[in-house]
């Protein structure tokens, strides 16, 4: 070899060398992409997603129907009369690859029609869709749960459980994938009708309701003026819903204790908006007329434009009220949720109701109790007609007065629970109506071998699917 | 108000002497126990009334008076007379 040839030569092999080696990335690159992709007929498109346009876009597809390769020979002249005579143009001539061209039909004819005239001619050696091509659904990945900062979370069996202290790993709300997708609204007030909420409590504090400024107190023609601030009580028809027992504070931790905020427990809403009402005494227990007294105040809230959308009810008697039933009703027709608990004596309420849980009123959701392995607990009603849903409540961790915490049972722990899912749905799609909501709860259940033949819905609420 | 067990036995006497016109040295303690109740109303609720559905713990007191038994049930806030002649009574 001259020595004078010998740059040139090596340069030109470099030259050959890098550019084999960019084909044969070409190819990988080639094979990993059409392993990662689904294929759509152009013509049976779904709705786009924002991935799928820009795709699309960049790679100028969606407008050719067809893809067309001629057989050697056959000139460009005789392909443009071809399409012509179709009314067809070719849109892309594919240079690397002869006689292969991207053909656009302008009578926008069906593709799978333009394959098939194509494919018979004799000048084609073959004819094909010209398919979209997507991303996969996948990209959007799945959800990952989320774990709030509070240090009692792990004693929460209820919202993850773990298999904590004997019990069943999965048997729970699945609230840590919920909160992936809504960890709850101060937008979405929730009544608890109780025997009040220590609303001074370090771990509900920031999630109390509180009477808007612009809302002027509440004013009831028999009652004369409350300046509910804080809420209402209506034993005293007062305006100070202080809990003197702790159960209403029990019950307003489970639906809302601050989430992530480094104090005790996690609610299942982290965020939410709790209206405290006393109608229940420092012993736990009221009269049927408080309870009404207080219903009605929630709906002539929601009537100023609070946005209430949520009755939770832990209380109940094997008494029949046809008042106490009215007023639910009116509820209803005001689009308020009225959630409440079944009942604590092992009986089934279609055979020995329980009110208010038993009352036929759309709008009522009856509540059973689970315990941490998934059965039903022993103290818990059931109805296979009357009862909806079930949900753990069997030592359940919640807020106590004093600025304590304790585990406490019923299904009076279970029914703040659902109301708990209801705020969590209605965080993510607050335009839903009452009844739309109740479907919601009562169809993302998982279903269980316990509660079969004992729960209208036979099974486990499940937040995360509550809020997909 | 906070009651122990002996503050709710002895209300207890004194509630059932009273309702049988007896003397209350006369009534006797046949038992107490330490027990769970369904719901706040200690599943005794009376009339017109409605309770928090969360279990209680209380104590199941029974006194006998000339041969028959009379149940009260009783916790740090309350005590009540359980099915007496067929109704429940908040003492």
């Amino acid at each position: 070899m001259n020595r004078n040839n010998f740059l040139p030569h090596v340069a030109l092999a470099l030259v050959l060398i890098l550019v084999a080696a960019f084909a044969g990335q070409l190819r990988r690159w080639q094979k990993q992409w059409k392993s990662q992709v689904r294929i759509i007929p152009a013509e049976k498109k779904h709705p786009a997603t924002i991935d799928e346009i820009a795709l699309t876009d960049s790679l100028h597809l969606g407008r050719p129907e067809i893809l067309v390769r001629f057989k050697p020979g056959v000139s460009e002249e005789t392909i443009d009369r071809i399409t012509s005579q179709l009314n067809d143009r070719v849109e892309d001539r594919i240079e690397n690859a002869p006689g292969l061209d991207a053909i656009d039909d302008l009578d926008n004819e069906d593709a799978t029609e333009l394959v098939a005239q194509y494919s018979k001619m004799p000048e084609v050696e073959y004819a094909e869709e010209n398919y979209e091509i997507s991303l996969p659904d996948a990209v959007e990945g799945p959800l990952v749960p989320v774990l709030p900062h509070d240090p009692q979370f792990s004693d929460q069996w209820a919202l993850s459980n773990e298999g904590q202290r004997g019990g069943k790993k999965g048997a729970d709300i699945s609230a840590p994938l919920a909160w992936a997708t809504t960890t709850g609204s101060d937008k979405v007030v929730v009544a608890v009708l109780d025997s009040g909420v220590d609303y001074n409590h370090a771990d509900l504090v920031n999630n109390m309701w509180v009477r808007p400024a612009n809302l002027p107190p509440y004013h009831d023609d028999d009652l004369g003026i409350i300046d509910d601030v804080n809420g209402f009580d209506a034993i005293d028809n007062s305006s100070d819903p202080m809990d003197d027992n702790g159960h209403g504070t029990h019950c307003a931790g489970i639906i809302g204790a601050e989430g992530s905020n480094d104090i005790g427990i996690a609610g299942v809403d982290w965020k939410v908006q709790i209206m405290p009402l006393k109608f229940m005494n420092a012993g736990g227990f009221g009269t049927t007329k408080d309870a009404i007294e207080a219903i009605n105040y929630v709906i002539e809230r929601k009537k100023a434009g609070v946005n209430v959308r949520i009755i939770s009810a832990s209380w109940g008697s094997t008494q029949k009220s046809r008042a106490l039933e009215d007023i639910i009703r009116k509820a209803y027709e005001e689009g308020i949720l009225f959630v409440a608990a079944a009942g604590n004596s092992s009986t089934n309420n279609d055979r020995a109701p329980h009110f208010p849980s038993s009352y036929n009123v759309p709008n009522v959701v009856s509540v059973a109790a689970l315990d941490r392995n998934d059965q039903l607990a022993s103290f818990s009603n059931y109805g296979p007609k009357s009862v909806a849903i079930a949900a753990p409540g069997v030592d359940i961790l919640s807020t106590w007065l004093g600025n304590e915490y304790e585990e406490k049972s019923g299904t009076s722990m279970a029914t703040p629970v659902v109301a708990g899912v209801a705020a969590l749905v209605l965080a993510n799609e607050p335009g839903l109506t009452v009844d739309e909501l109740k479907k919601k709860l009562l169809t993302s259940v998982d279903k269980l071998d316990s509660l079969n033949g004992k729960v209208t819905s036979g099974g486990r609420i499940n937040a995360a699917k509550a809020v997909e | 108000m906070s009651l122990t067990k002996e503050d709710a036995l002895s209300k207890a006497q004194k509630d059932l002497a009273k309702r049988l016109n007896v003397e209350e040295s006369s009534i006797k303690e046949k038992s107490t126990d330490e027990v769970d109740f369904p719901d706040m109303a200690l599943g005794a609720g009376t009339e017109d009334e409605m309770s928090g559905q969360m279990l209680t713990r209380g104590w199941r007191i029974r006194l006998d008076s000339a041969g028959k038994t009379f149940e009260y049930r009783a916790d740090k806030n309350q005590v009540r007379l359980f099915n007496f002649k067929g109704k429940n009574y908040k003492i």
